[in-house]
C-alpha cells in the first residue's frame, strides 16, 4: 500500500438490519473502490421453493424477513393470483390486505426513524446512549411500532411472519368491532408521526444533492403506492410487473453474495420512500401531505432527508389504515378459491424499504417450478455504492473517524434489510 | 419476591435455524413440569412466553412482569451446549454472551440496555445464553445442545422460583 492509499473500514456496520461490511479505498483525493458487501438469500428461497405448493408461497417467503414479512407475502399472492388468473382489486380483502400492510410500514418505519436513523443525527452512537438522554423520542417510537404490530397481529394472526394471509385472501377476516380496537392506537400514533415530520424536519442534514433514477409502483386508481401498481420511474419507466424481467437485469459482482440489480437501459436506480415520495406526493392523504408542505418536503434529492419521507409515510399509513377500519365491511367469504393452472404470474408490491418484485411459474397441479424474488436492498446496492463515492469524495478531507461515520450513515439512509440476507456486512476505508 | 407482577420466562429463538431454537424448546419443556406443580409457585404466577422476531419486542413482552428469565441461543468459542448465565438486574450483559445469533439491527442485549435507560426493565432479569453448533436453515436441535437442554429447563426453573419467593429473612 502507497502513502496516498487511504483505507476506511468499518468491520460491523451498526443500526442496520443484518450484518454486514463496507470497504473504500482512496488514492490520493480519488476514490479507487467503493464496496457494500452483501449476503442475501433469497436464491436459497427460490431454491426452496421449488416443488412446493403454490399456496405455501405466502408462508414460506414471509421467513425471509422478521421486519418485512408481509411485504413478501403480499408480492406472493398477487404473483401466484396472477398466475392463476384472479385478480382481489376491490373490497374488503384488498382493503385488509392494505391494512396489514399498513400496519408493516410503521412498525418498519418506526424502527427505523425512531432507533436506527434518529442516532445518526442526534450525535449518538446507538438508540440506547440516545434513550438516555431523548428518552421522549425513544418512548415515541416504541408507542408508534406498538400499533403497528398491532394491526399486523390483528389482522395476520400473530405479529411476525403472520400465519393468517393466504392465496385468495385470508383463512379468517376481522370482525368490525375487533378492527375498531385499533382506531385509538392508530389515531395517537398519527398525532406522535405528525409531530414526527416537525421535528424531523429541525434535523441537521449534510448538504448533498443526489440525482438517480427514482422507481416506484404507481397506483392505477391514483393511491399512494403501497401493493399493486405499475413501475414506473423519473425518467420515464413504465412497465407492468410482467416486463420487470425484461427491464431490469441482476448481475453477479465479486463483493457481494447478493445480485446487483440495475436496469438494462440506463444502469443504476433508487427504489424505497424518496422514490414513491418523488412519483406520488400527490395521492397523500391530506394531513400528509400538508404535513410534508410544512416540512419543506418537495424534490428529495437529499437521501439524509429520507427520514423525513419515512415520518411523512407514518402519517400516510396511519390515516390510510384509520380510512379502511371506518369504511370496513366483513366480506361474505374470507378468501376467493384460486385454481391453480400452467402459468407464470408476477406480483409486485411497495415494501417499507421498496419495491419486491416475484415471479412463479406454476405446473397444472400449482406445484411451483420455478421462483424468482427480487428485493429492494439487491436493487439499491448500486445506488448506496454510489451515494458513498459521493459523500467521499465530499468528504475527502475529513479525518479517518468522521468520514467512516459519514459512509455509514449514507447506508443507513436507505435501511438496507440485511436480514432478508444473511449474516454480514463489514466496512472498510482504504486510503491509498 | 418478585414485584406486583408475575415471573416471566421468555424462550427466544427462531424454530427454523436448528440450535437457534434452543429458548423456545426450553420454555415448551418447562410448561409441564410447571402444570405438574400447580399455576403458581408460592403465590406468585410464573408464566412463560415464546418470542421470535426482532428483541425490541421484548420490551413489550416483559410489560408487567415482576421478573423475568431470557433463554436465548449464542454463538461463538464456547462448546456447544455450553450454558451461561447472567444476572443483567443491574450490569449490562457481557460482550461474549450478547454475541447472540440476532442480526437484527436491536439485538437482545441492546434491547435490555434500552429498557434499563427507559426505566422498563423489570426489577430482576436473568439471562440464559446456551451456546450452539448450528444456525443454518432447517429444524432440530444439535446432539450437543439436546443434551443441554434437560438441565437448562430444570435450572431456569429453579431460577424462576428463587424470582417468585421471598428472600430469607424478608418480612413479607
Amino acid at each position: 500500500m502507497s502513502e496516498r492509499t487511504r483505507v476506511l473500514r468499518t468491520d460491523y456496520l451498526a443500526r442496520v438490519e443484518g450484518e454486514g461490511a463496507m470497504y473504500v479505498k482512496l488514492d490520493g483525493r480519488e476514490v479507487v473502490d467503493v464496496r457494500l458487501r452483501i449476503y442475501e438469500p433469497p436464491r436459497f428461497f427460490e431454491a426452496l421453493l421449488r416443488g412446493r405448493a403454490f399456496t405455501e408461497a405466502p408462508d414460506i417467503t414471509a421467513r425471509i424477513c422478521g421486519i418485512c414479512p408481509v411485504a413478501y407475502q403480499m408480492s406472493a399472492v398477487r404473483a401466484m393470483e396472477d398466475a392463476c388468473g384472479v385478480r382481489i382489486d376491490e373490497g374488503p380483502l384488498r382493503d385488509l390486505r392494505r391494512l396489514i400492510y399498513c400496519g408493516e410500514w410503521i412498525e418498519s418505519h418506526s424502527l427505523h426513524v425512531y432507533m436506527l436513523h434518529a442516532p445518526d443525527f442526534l450525535g449518538f452512537a446507538s438508540a440506547v446512549e440516545m434513550a438516555r438522554e431523548h428518552r421522549e423520542i425513544v418512548e415515541q417510537g416504541l408507542q408508534m411500532k406498538k400499533a403497528g404490530n398491532a394491526v399486523i397481529a390483528l389482522v395476520g394472526g400473530r405479529e411476525v411472519h403472520p400465519i393468517n394471509v393466504r392465496v385468495g385472501g385470508f383463512y379468517r377476516v376481522p370482525t368490525r368491532g375487533e378492527l375498531r380496537s385499533l382506531v385509538d392506537p392508530l389515531h395517537a400514533a398519527r398525532e406522535t408521526a405528525l409531530e414526527t415530520v416537525r421535528w424531523a424536519a429541525t434535523l441537521p442534514f449534510p448538504d448533498v444533492d443526489r440525482t438517480q433514477e427514482l422507481v416506484a409502483l404507481s397506483d392505477p386508481d391514483g393511491e399512494y403506492p403501497v401493493d399493486r401498481g405499475t413501475i414506473r420511474s423519473d425518467a420515464g419507466l413504465d412497465i407492468t410487473p410482467a416486463d420487470f424481467d425484461a427491464h431490469i437485469v441482476e448481475e453477479q459482482v465479486e463483493h457481494s453474495n447478493a445480485l446487483h440489480a440495475r436496469l438494462r437501459e440506463r444502469g443504476t436506480y433508487l427504489t424505497g420512500p424518496l422514490a414513491r415520495f418523488a412519483l406520488s406526493s400527490g395521492a397523500l392523504a391530506p394531513t400528509a401531505r400538508e404535513a410534508a408542505l410544512e416540512a419543506g418536503l418537495d424534490a428529495v434529492s437529499n437521501p439524509f432527508r429520507s427520514i423525513l419521507v419515512r415520518a411523512v409515510e407514518l402519517v400516510q399509513a396511519c390515516e390510510e389504515a384509520l380510512s379502511i377500519i371506518d369504511s370496513y365491511e366483513e366480506p361474505d367469504a374470507p378468501f376467493v378459491e384460486v385454481t391453480p393452472r400452467n402459468a407464470v404470474g408476477y406480483g409486485a408490491t411497495e415494501a417499507p424499504r421498496g419495491l419486491l418484485y416475484h415471479r412463479y411459474e406454476i405446473a397444472e397441479d400449482g406445484a411451483i417450478l420455478d421462483a424468482r424474488i427480487v428485493p429492494p436492498t439487491s436493487q439499491n446496492q448500486l445506488a448506496i455504492e454510489e451515494d458513498l463515492r459521493a459523500v467521499v469524495e465530499d468528504g475527502v478531507d475529513l479525518p479517518d473517524e468522521k468520514l467512516s461515520l459519514r459512509c455509514e450513515q449514507a447506508i443507513r439512509n436507505h435501511d438496507p434489510c440485511i436480514s432478508c440476507a444473511t449474516h454480514f456486512l463489514k466496512l472498510t476505508v482504504d486510503r491509498g | 419476591m418478585a414485584d406486583a407482577g408475575p415471573v416471566l420466562v421468555i424462550g427466544i429463538g427462531n424454530p427454523l435455524r436448528h440450535d437457534d431454537a434452543v429458548g423456545l424448546e426450553a420454555v415448551r419443556r418447562m410448561r409441564p413440569l410447571m402444570r405438574a406443580a400447580g399455576p403458581r409457585w408460592r403465590g406468585v404466577a410464573i408464566e412463560t412466553c415464546e418470542h421470535e422476531g426482532e428483541p425490541l419486542g421484548l420490551l413489550e413482552s416483559w410489560e408487567g412482569a415482576g421478573a423475568v428469565v431470557l433463554v436465548d441461543a449464542i454463538h461463538g468459542e464456547s462448546q456447544a451446549g455450553t450454558v451461561r448465565r447472567f444476572d443483567a438486574s443491574s450490569t449490562p450483559v457481557p460482550a461474549d454472551l450478547a454475541g447472540s445469533t440476532s442480526t437484527h439491527a436491536v439485538g437482545v442485549a441492546e434491547a435490555i440496555e434500552l429498557a434499563r435507560a427507559l426505566g422498563r426493565l423489570p426489577r430482576r432479569i436473568v439471562v440464559y445464553g446456551v451456546a450452539g453448533a448450528r444456525f443454518d436453515a432447517g429444524g432440530g436441535l444439535s446432539d450437543e445442545v439436546l443434551a443441554a437442554l434437560g438441565p437448562l429447563t430444570e435450572a431456569v426453573l429453579r431460577d424462576a422460583r428463587m424470582l417468585a419467593s421471598p428472600p430469607q429473612g424478608s418480612a413479607r
